[in-house]
């Protein structure tokens, strides 16, 4: 017996894959999360209404949501219903969160493994459009820009934002930055357009290089979003079912009843399946789940990748080109609430403190994502964290598993392997930090 | 480029932390056209710190045996070493850890198979090395990076939050009860502190621009305390930031007190001074940005 250990780069945290290899066969193939920090414990006896600035450190990748979901938890124990400019100012905060998450995945972490470089800043550009200004690294960070000014603009501070408070948000946004935003938005969604459309011709480049798009079985797909359009700030789980059927659709307080939860010995953090079968969250699982985006250039996009892959579409590499659409669509979806007027009075409701226990959920980028908080005399008595990467871990394994047979055989291992066991990996765009908190 | 401020070599490593650091960072993107950027797992495809280093950057706290060995490892190749961020430089959000119910499962989880042991508690980094400068923030800002790596001695900040706030501080608003939000609106231009928040901005560093109280969140102190008091004990800090609430509030000094140490407060206030280790000396104010 083998065992083949891959370090791990590009993908956010620490965790690494180790395949077991018997006779040719593979034997296992794991995803070990490999860092713990504690939030669940230590949290415990810290007065609930602190709690949204303390989350956003579970991860600076996803902080946004974490965030949002802790307000929301607060807001359902308390009884508080927010106004409705603060839940589109909310709403503009994780579609930042969504432009630079997916921007980050899209360009850092996957691109280069599209021609083979070791990171987006090292691309060999001798055969560039000679027309282009920029660099494809400039270019993708100008994109991603956008996302960070989006969580600056409607969350304050730029990693862990606070402007969202229990019953609201501290403030509204004032139409001079909000006008500068939208300009800027307007500006770069055709460079956003641009760079995902070379994104795709370079992921096509890859499939037919390598041959596959990697894991193509069936698989379940959870997601919080709306069908009709994405709705991130969300309040209601859907499952689909391998045949693209919607199989269940719950709130977050009921997320026991239809997901099962396991630990694993090797990993810090477990896995959650759907009933013992292997399901899939993240852009994938959206994109499977929408019947459309509500603007039009995303739905043009969406509209591309239905009539290329077809729905529901399993191939774990298409969560890459998932991503690519919805990054054009929160440009468009910001745009709309950037025209509207942001700064008026009502941007928060008083409330009082009341014990008991709540659910905040989010779509976060990675997917949907719980806060399940029990306060007893204003404290945190427990507080669950329901990870969206840890629904994903049956699913990477899987994965794993399938292009660790792809690349041994009983006369050698191709060295290709390495490779592949990246872009599996990162396909899901996995988060450590929030994964094991 | 003339006149265009050069990068040293730099590379970072990331311990146990959020990564929060690392995407401030990739937020600054002035560094992406001088290519100086050697190590950073969360972007480049490389294993090891190269040779040729100049400058480390480290973030997150030492939470488990392979932090130390790589922190260790790291530090021996370049020049330079920069804790960046409140868990490198003690221990950060983690710390919130440091108790014994919170310990205690620590150590169950501590011999798992074929994972990285776990030690007792979250530690600041230079409990293992030595450090050349401190970069607080959770996390320090794009600019601030950027200056810690160019040129640290002459960043321009304000000593304290409030000189870069910009909110009013009236004499005639004085709450005589910490509300915090439960009140509902935050009124714009009027300091926080009028307005019955806990903000401790009036004692802590500047250089973040007052991110957070501008738009209406007080100031958690993230940045830890200005040079006035970095190199005191945190009961001088607190009866610092006591005297300036009896100075504009009618808050009983107790509420005052039993606040300051709430745990999203303390996360940060305790960064620099009463940390782990006892008898440690403080970190001298020069070696702060």
């Amino acid at each position: 017996m083998a065992t083949l250990r891959f370090p791990l780069s590009r993908i956010e945290g620490h965790a690494r894959v180790e395949i077991e290899v018997q006779d040719g066969q593979v034997v296992t193939a794991q995803f070990q999360a490999i860092e713990l920090r504690g939030f669940r414990y230590f949290v415990q006896g810290t007065p609930a209404e602190q709690m949204p600035v303390i989350v956003p450190r579970i991860c600076g990748v996803c902080s946004t949501a974490h965030h949002v979901a802790s307000v929301k938890a607060l807001e359902d124990i308390f009884g508080v219903e927010p106004p409705a400019l603060a839940k589109e100012i909310r709403e503009l905060l994780l579609l930042g969160q969504l432009v630079q998450n997916q921007a980050t995945s899209l360009f850092i972490f996957t691109m280069p493994d599209r021609v083979g470089a070791s990171s987006l800043f090292h691309m060999d550009e001798s055969e560039a459009d000679p027309h282009q200004q920029l660099s494809l690294a400039q270019r993708s960070l100008k994109v991603r820009q956008v996302g960070t000014n989006l969580i600056t603009l409607a969350g304050g501070q730029f990693i862990h934002p606070i402007k969202a408070v229990v019953g609201g948000v501290t403030s509204g946004i004032k139409r001079e930055p909000a006008e500068a935003m939208l300009k800027e938005v307007e500006a770069l969604l055709p460079m956003a357009c641009e760079l995902f459309d070379e994104y795709w011709e370079m992921s096509m480049a890859m499939a037919e290089r390598i041959g596959t798009w990697g894991d193509d079985q069936p698989a379940y797909y959870i997601a919080s979003t709306g069908r009709s359009r994405p709705q991130l700030n969300s309040d209601v789980i859907r499952v689909l079912g391998p045949d693209g059927a919607e199989r269940a659709s719950f709130p977050p307080s009921l997320f026991r009843t239809y997901l099962d939860y396991e630990d694993t010995a090797y990993s810090y953090a477990g896995q959650t399946s759907y009933q013992g079968q292997v399901m899939r969250a993240n852009s994938l699982a959206r994109m499977n789940l929408a019947l459309s985006m509500g603007t039009p250039l995303a739905d043009a996009y969406l509209e591309k990748f239905t009539h290329t892959f077809g729905k529901p579409a399993h191939p774990i590499l298409l969560f890459d080109l998932c991503r690519g659409i919805e990054l054009v669509y929160a440009f468009e979806r910001s745009i709309e609430i950037l025209s509207r007027d942001l700064d008026y009075e009502n941007t928060s409701v008083p409330y009082s403190l009341k014990d008991g226990e709540g659910y905040g959920l989010v779509e976060a980028p990675r997917g949907p994502l719980i806060h399940h908080y029990t306060v007893t005399n204003g404290l945190i008595e427990d507080a669950e964290f329901i990870i969206p990467t840890v629904h994903n871990m049956l699913a990477i394994e899987r994965a794993l598993k399938v292009a660790g047979e792809r690349y041994v055989s009983p006369a050698a291992i191709n060295l290709e392997l390495e490779k592949a066991v990246g872009r599996v990996v990162r396909a899901f765009d996995p988060c450590i930090a929030c994964a094991t908190q | 480029m003339p006149g265009k401020p050069t990068l040293p070599k730099f590379a970072v490593l990331q311990l146990s932390g959020c990564a929060g650091c690392e995407v401030s960072l990739i937020n600054a993107s002035e560094w992406v056209d001088q290519y100086q950027l050697v190590y950073m797992p969360l972007v480049v495809s490389t294993h090891a710190v190269p040779e040729d280093t100049e400058v480390l950057l480290v973030s997150g706290g030492v939470r488990n045996d392979e932090d130390v060995y790589n922190l260790r490892r790291a530090v021996q190749i370049v020049e330079r070493v920069i804790a960046v961020g409140t868990c490198a430089i003690s221990g950060g959000v983690a710390n919130l850890g440091d108790r014994d119910d919170v310990r205690a499962m620590f150590m169950a989880e501590e011999q798992r198979h074929h994972l990285p042991h776990l030690l007792p508690k979250s530690r600041p980094i230079d409990a293992f090395v030595d450090v050349d400068l401190y970069l607080p923030g959770c996390p320090p800002t794009p600019e601030l990076f950027m200056a810690a790596l160019i040129d640290p001695e002459n960043y321009q900040a304000s000593g304290i939050v409030c000189g870069e706030c910009g909110r009013k501080k009236l004499k005639d608003m004085r709450p005589k009860h910490l509300v915090g939000f439960q009140k509902g609106e935050v009124l714009p231009d009027i300091c926080l502190i009028n307005q019955g928040y806990l903000c401790v901005g009036s004692s802590v560093r500047g250089g973040c621009r007052a991110i957070c109280t501008r738009p209406g969140h007080p100031c958690v102190g993230c940045r830890g305390p200005s040079d006035a008091y970095i190199e005191k004990e945190s009961q001088v800090w607190f009866d610092r930031v006591q005297s300036v609430f009896e100075r504009l509030t009618d808050i009983p000094p107790e509420e005052i007190r039993a606040a300051l140490h709430s745990p999203q407060l303390s996360l940060f206030l305790f960064q620099f001074t009463d940390y782990m280790g006892g008898g440690r000396p403080p970190r001298p104010k020069e070696k702060v940005l």
